[in-house]
């Protein structure tokens, strides 16, 4: 077999694998299976997801404080590694009434 | 057109057998491309997904949550703030919640504490459908007076507790099973586990451990007059705003978190300027960037006498460079796709299996939740433009030098 | 069939390296005959050669090719004028490693996107001709010198040029080799192909076939001997 048609036979069943992974993508994402879920959070209220549990900020990533990370020590700068790709909770240097 | 295509085709070949000819070299190339947009597809795909759950799942969360500061830090919520934040005008109502953390020696892990509402009802009833574990020796009856909060058919009782699918894992525990906690006190509290969450909903519920307020406050010696929080739910949501001002101008020692923060929390979560995300993405661009430059710092003198030689035969100067297009659109099409390919199963089959010991960090209990596979076609497609087209064009950028390469070098080139 | 006047060839004009490799060359080379260059290495041979074939360009005079003026034209015209007219033959095979016999000699037409069975077969009959059909397969590292210089001649013809040139064809080949090679040579001719071959090998200016023979010297032609 000719190169040419055998880079295209590849890349065209890389194309239609892809293109089967986006199908799987779209019907794993219609189906209703977090109903549950919120649900849960509704009734128990919950505020955050649970992506990490070693440190209480990045467990209630929203819920953190500005001294949250430094509250053990002053020292105690980052040493859980979710700190380090996670971002303070937004809002969290907003005032809710004005100052002024 | 057929002989544009058959051109094409020709030029194809002929690129595809001197990759060939540096097997090692050009293999080695393709695997690194791969790997890189492994990476970034992978961080992309689990970026986005998270965001895109956390976005559905949160959106019933709490309405304003209050807290209490005291020399930057949470302290417990005085029950009678909640008579001033009733009277504010707009509010529907407050509820106090208690919660707050355990760490376990025995396994190393933190668990959130919970009580959940009094009369709330999770899940489905287990008659219906058997998606979660029930213990089917717990249909005790109620008790009498308050009534209890109920997970499908179980009802939470004092001495009891709903556990999430982490939490029993990390404790190898199930149904019917004891835990002991060590109270503030010194003290062995033992409970009984009376059911476990679904593991659906892991992602949110993975380190929850529920039991009732009297248990909460006999575990940590937290006064009734106190609740960790409080969730006030306003009666129109457009006055959420307003109801916030007023709370904190009230009781200027609480900091009111409204579900709209929450919300754009979690869609900043992973934010490139994060610190392993810059990491990671700075390696991966320095990568592609030094490989890049070693295509674009030139040709070495066998490809130049290469292209005198076809240039000699007949090859035009634009023949050449659509040689060198399809040698990197061969190589960048085929790494972008195996690295995109691959990164879809690492993250949605595998659980992201490479990312998991950064994620996990120094925790023993790791939530393990299915992804729901949500794609981006828009990122997609820059991750293309941003991996393909600069090295496509990267290849082709040093060809027009060779353009200067006269079809005469062939003859005045003497021996090798 | 091509007519040179005035030609001049000045290389790196206007520094104090410049050289002219040709003074005004005037020439015209029959259809249908075998030429041979002829003269010392530097006189200019190879410039000729690759002016005559459309490779560079004159830096003054006119080239004709068939009364067409071409010394002016694009270079993709000029492109297409030599991959149409002319068939190279140089001192090295110039081969393209890691490749096969048959993907070499089917180089000159891949622009030209003819349809691949086609090729192949005329590729083939060219092989077969010059009896290396056998190495068809085989990468160019593991030919001979002589099997080498054989499948660059099948390349050079692949296109079915009507004017063979030759740059020192016999530089790197033995006595027996370089009969071989003027037989061919002579099967050109017998074909109707017109030959210019640039050579200081007796061998090749001597043979009979050869109808003229131009002496070069110092970019200028020398008298005319027959």
């Amino acid at each position: 077999m000719r190169k040419s048609t055998l880079f295209f036979y590849s890349l065209a069943a890389e194309i239609i694998l892809l293109g089967m992974l986006l199908v799987h993508a779209s019907l794993s994402a219609s189906q209703p299976k977090w109903e549950e879920t919120a649900n849960l959070v509704k009734t128990l209220g919950l505020t955050d997801l649970c992506l990490f549990t070693e440190a209480r900020y990045t467990r209630h990533l929203s819920q953190a404080d500005l001294n949250t990370p430094f509250q053990d020590h002053p020292l105690s700068l980052e040493h859980f590694p979710s700190g380090s790709f996670t971002l303070p909770p937004e809002g969290i240097t907003k005032d809710h009434e004005r100052l002024d | 057109m057929r002989g544009w295509i058959e051109k094409q085709r020709y030029i194809l070949d002929f690129t595809l057998s001197s990759l060939l000819r540096r097997k090692v070299k050009n293999f080695g190339l393709l695997v690194l491309y791969a790997l890189i947009v492994f990476i970034l597809a992978s961080m992309m795909f689990f970026t986005y997904s998270i965001k895109k759950e956390a976005s559905l799942l949160l959106k019933d969360s709490p309405e304003i949550i209050v807290q209490k500061l005291m020399a930057g830090r949470h302290e417990l919520f005085p029950l009678r703030h909640i008579e001033t934040i009733k009277n504010i005008r707009g509010v529907a109502a407050v509820e106090p919640r208690l919660w707050g953390y355990y760490f376990d020696t025995h396994a190393g892990a933190n668990y959130t504490l919970l009580v959940p509402p009094a009369g709330g009802k999770i899940g489905k009833p287990a008659s219906k459908t058997a998606v979660v574990e029930t213990d089917p020796h717990d249909r005790a009856a109620e008790h009498a007076g308050q009534p209890l909060f109920r997970f499908n058919d179980v009802a939470l009782e004092p001495g009891t507790l709903i556990v999430g699918q982490g939490m029993a894992r990390a404790r190898h525990t199930d149904m019917g099973d004891f835990m002991p906690f060590r109270a503030f006190d010194g003290n062995i509290l033992s409970f009984r586990i009376a059911a476990i969450l679904s593991s659906e909903s892991e992602l949110v519920s993975s380190d929850l451990i529920l039991l009732t307020e009297g248990d909460f406050r006999k575990l940590f010696g937290i006064d009734n007059d106190y609740v960790t929080d409080v969730a006030v739910s306003v009666n129109n949501p457009r006055e959420i705003a307003t109801v916030t001002a007023k709370i904190s101008r009230l009781l200027p020692d609480s900091r009111p978190i409204i579900r709209d923060e929450i919300l754009r929390t979690y869609d900043s979560i992973f934010n490139w300027r994060g610190g392993m995300m810059i990491v990671i993405f700075s390696a991966a661009v320095l990568a592609f960037v030094i490989f890049a430059w070693d295509k674009a710092s030139g040709l070495s003198a066998g490809e130049r006498r290469e292209i005198g030689i076809l240039k000699a035969v007949g090859w035009e100067t634009s023949d050449v460079i659509q040689m060198k297009f399809w040698e990197g659109a061969a190589i960048s099409l085929t790494a972008f796709f195996s690295g995109v390919i691959l990164a879809y199963i690492h993250v949605f089959f595998t659980g992201s299996l490479i990312f998991e010991p950064a994620l996990k960090g120094w925790s023993n209990l790791y939530p393990h939740f299915e992804l729901t596979p949500f794609v981006s076609l828009e990122q997609l497609t820059t991750l293309f433009f941003l991996t393909v087209i600069p090295y496509t064009v990267a290849t082709i950028v040093p060809i027009w030098r060779a353009a200067t390469i006269d079809p005469d070098t062939a003859m005045r080139h003497s021996g090798e | 069939m091509i007519e040179l006047v005035n030609v001049r060839k000045i290389f790196n004009a206007g520094n104090p390296s410049e050289f002219s490799a040709l003074n005004s060359v005037s020439l015209n080379i029959g259809e249908n005959k075998i030429t041979v260059l002829t003269g010392p290495s530097g006189s200019g041979k190879t410039t000729l050669l690759s002016i005559i074939g459309c490779m560079s360009r004159p830096s003054a005079g006119r080239v004709k090719l068939s009364g067409r003026e071409i010394t002016s034209l694009p270079e993709r015209f000029l492109t297409d004028i030599r991959r149409k007219t002319f068939g190279f033959i140089f001192q090295q095979p110039n081969l393209i490693k890691g490749i096969s016999v048959l993907e070499n000699v089917m180089l000159p037409a891949y622009p030209l996107g003819e349809k691949r069975s086609h090729l192949k077969e005329k590729a083939m009959k060219g092989l077969d001709a010059l009896n290396i059909s056998g190495k068809a397969m085989a990468k160019v590292e593991w030919l001979s010198g002589g099997e080498a210089q054989r499948a660059a001649i099948v390349r050079a013809l692949i296109n079915d040029p009507s004017i063979i040139i030759a740059d020192e064809p016999t530089a790197h080949l033995d006595t027996k080799l370089s009969y071989r090679f003027m037989e061919i040579v002579e099967k050109f001719k017998t074909e109707g192909k017109t030959v210019i071959i640039t050579s200081h090998d007796p061998l090749v200016y001597q043979s009979a076939v050869v109808d003229r023979v131009i002496g070069l010297r110092d970019g200028k032609i020398e008298g005319k001997p027959s």
